[in-house]
């Protein structure tokens, strides 16, 4: 049974707490049903989905507070991670898929850019045919309306395992979490309206830290082919 | 230059559930396309060249599709013109029934252009593009300077924006265009937006002769430019 406690064993503890977990419980059949407290919100939910996107945060500023517990996900740092603050950009498109007998959402595919300016770090996480490229495990999602009512969300990397993502090209490989939230569905795109938030471990880049969901300072957020 | 690489999805739509929404696209808008582009340097000068460096571009999207591409470099150096490090391009788009969009992002850290001549802390350029049943709209928000200096003259004071296509000479060498915007597009059913965040065109006089004590004066011509943090965005129904 993994729960998301395992990020509020502070920094240090937190990479090889997600490393060790990660190896303990990895396939989608026996993930839903453990996980009552993360997802103390909506239930997961996999409607048919497809999210792109791309863009700027500068955390602290512009914090979505309003939207940042939807569907349960903890609100920032409670996790034990430390801020991650300063420019961030990224660029990212997954489809998402659900495991025919859970009902589990997990991504088919999908490329995630990250970089943290202030660190020059770059994440980068590479999806095909339902695993992780980097350590072959399923990457699993979740999407759920978010607090404020105006759009949905959707989470990249359920602690069953989060996600891999590669560090600099050569720098090794670490835990991520991505979450993205889509809040002008179909109107007039506002920069200030769709969030991103990114969780990293920092075992292999050293900059392990959390930005909390955080409305974008450019940049756009868009879930297409779903609902 | 190392570190490069580029990634994409596209292509099937993934699920049962989503067949009917695709056919439905298919239907309401089969002419839609978005467009994307975005690198963090370029350079042409007689002191030296470096093509679009690192470059990405965003392959091609259909359907209900979307698609990323992105490309890093750890240093460029081109001597005497451009020096620069973590350099990192992204670009995504997608096509959907209700909005359709693409957005692009460059950055350059460490910007040391022509000796000193034009230095800052880090460049970003970032650009939308988004088209919906109202209109379609383009926006460089995001895109900024860190610690710009040029010519001796701060110009932005930790991170901030600049108006766009602010225009400075630099005196024997040209002229700078800082947050160069070129938008496209009728902002009806499509619109597109490159950003150059600093674009040095270098120039010198020719023709300029005197015979006999008359003197012809000569133009300023183009002979070379210099690019760093280039994002471009399209969008078409």
């Amino acid at each position: 049974m993994l729960t998301h406690t395992i990020l509020r064993l502070g920094p240090g503890l937190a990479a090889a707490a997600l490393l060790a977990m990660a190896c303990q419980d990895s396939t989608p059949s026996t993930s839903v049903k453990g996980k009552p407290n993360f997802w103390a919100g909506p239930p997961p939910q996999c409607p048919a989905g497809k999210w792109t996107g791309g863009g700027r945060i500068d955390p602290p500023g512009n914090y979505d507070a309003v939207d940042e517990t939807s569907g349960g996900m903890p609100p920032r740092y409670s996790d034990g991670l430390p801020p991650m603050n300063g420019k961030v950009t990224f660029g990212f498109n997954v489809f998402l898929a659900a495991d025919q007998n859970t009902g589990q959402c997990f991504v088919q595919k999908g490329e995630i850019q990250v970089n943290h300016h202030p660190a020059r770090v770059a994440w980068h996480v590479s999806i095909h045919n339902g695993v992780d490229d980097f350590d072959n495990a399923t990457v699993f999602a979740a999407v759920f309306p978010d607090n404020s009512g105006r759009g949905f969300c959707v989470v990249v990397g359920l602690p069953e395992t989060f996600m891999t993502a590669r560090v600099n090209a050569n720098r090794g490989f670490e835990k991520v979490q991505f979450e993205a939230c889509d809040n002008d569905r179909g109107q007039r795109q506002n920069s200030r309206t769709d969030a991103m938030r990114w969780r990293a471990s920092g075992s292999a880049s050293g900059d392990g830290g959390d930005t909390g969901l955080t409305y974008l300072t450019g940049g756009n957020i868009v879930e297409h082919g779903g609902p | 230059m190392n570190g490069k690489s580029m990634h994409w999805v596209s292509g099937l739509a993934v699920l049962g559930i989503a067949v009917g929404l695709t056919a439905g696209f298919a239907v309401a808008g089969a002419a839609q396309s978005v467009s994307g582009k975005a690198y963090s340097t370029y350079v042409n000068t007689p002191l030296g060249s470096s093509g679009y460096s690192p470059l990405a571009v965003l392959p091609p999207v259909s359907g209900t599709d979307g698609a990323e591409a992105d490309a890093a470099g750890s240093a460029l150096n081109v001597a005497g013109a451009l020096s620069s490090d973590f350099l990192n391009s992204i670009t995504s788009g997608e096509l959907g029934t209700t909005e359709s969009g693409a957005q692009s992002t460059a950055s350059a850290a460490s910007v040391n252009i022509l000796n000193g001549l034009i230095t800052a802390d880090e460049v970003v350029a970032n650009v939308m593009s988004s088209v919906i049943q109202d209109g379609a709209f383009s926006n460089a928000d995001g895109s900024t300077f860190t610690n710009l200096v040029v010519a001796g003259v701060p110009i932005t004071s930790g991170d901030a924006a600049v108006a766009p296509n602010t225009s400075t000479t630099l005196p024997g060498v040209g002229y700078v265009v800082l947050n160069e915007q070129i938008p496209s597009g009728d902002g009806v059913t499509s619109s597109g937006l490159t950003v150059n965040m600093i674009h040095v065109y270098l120039q010198s006089l020719t023709g300029a002769t005197c015979v006999l004590g008359v003197c012809t004066p000569g133009a300023l011509t183009n002979t070379g430019e210099i690019i760093v943090g280039s994002a471009t965005s399209g969008v078409a129904r």
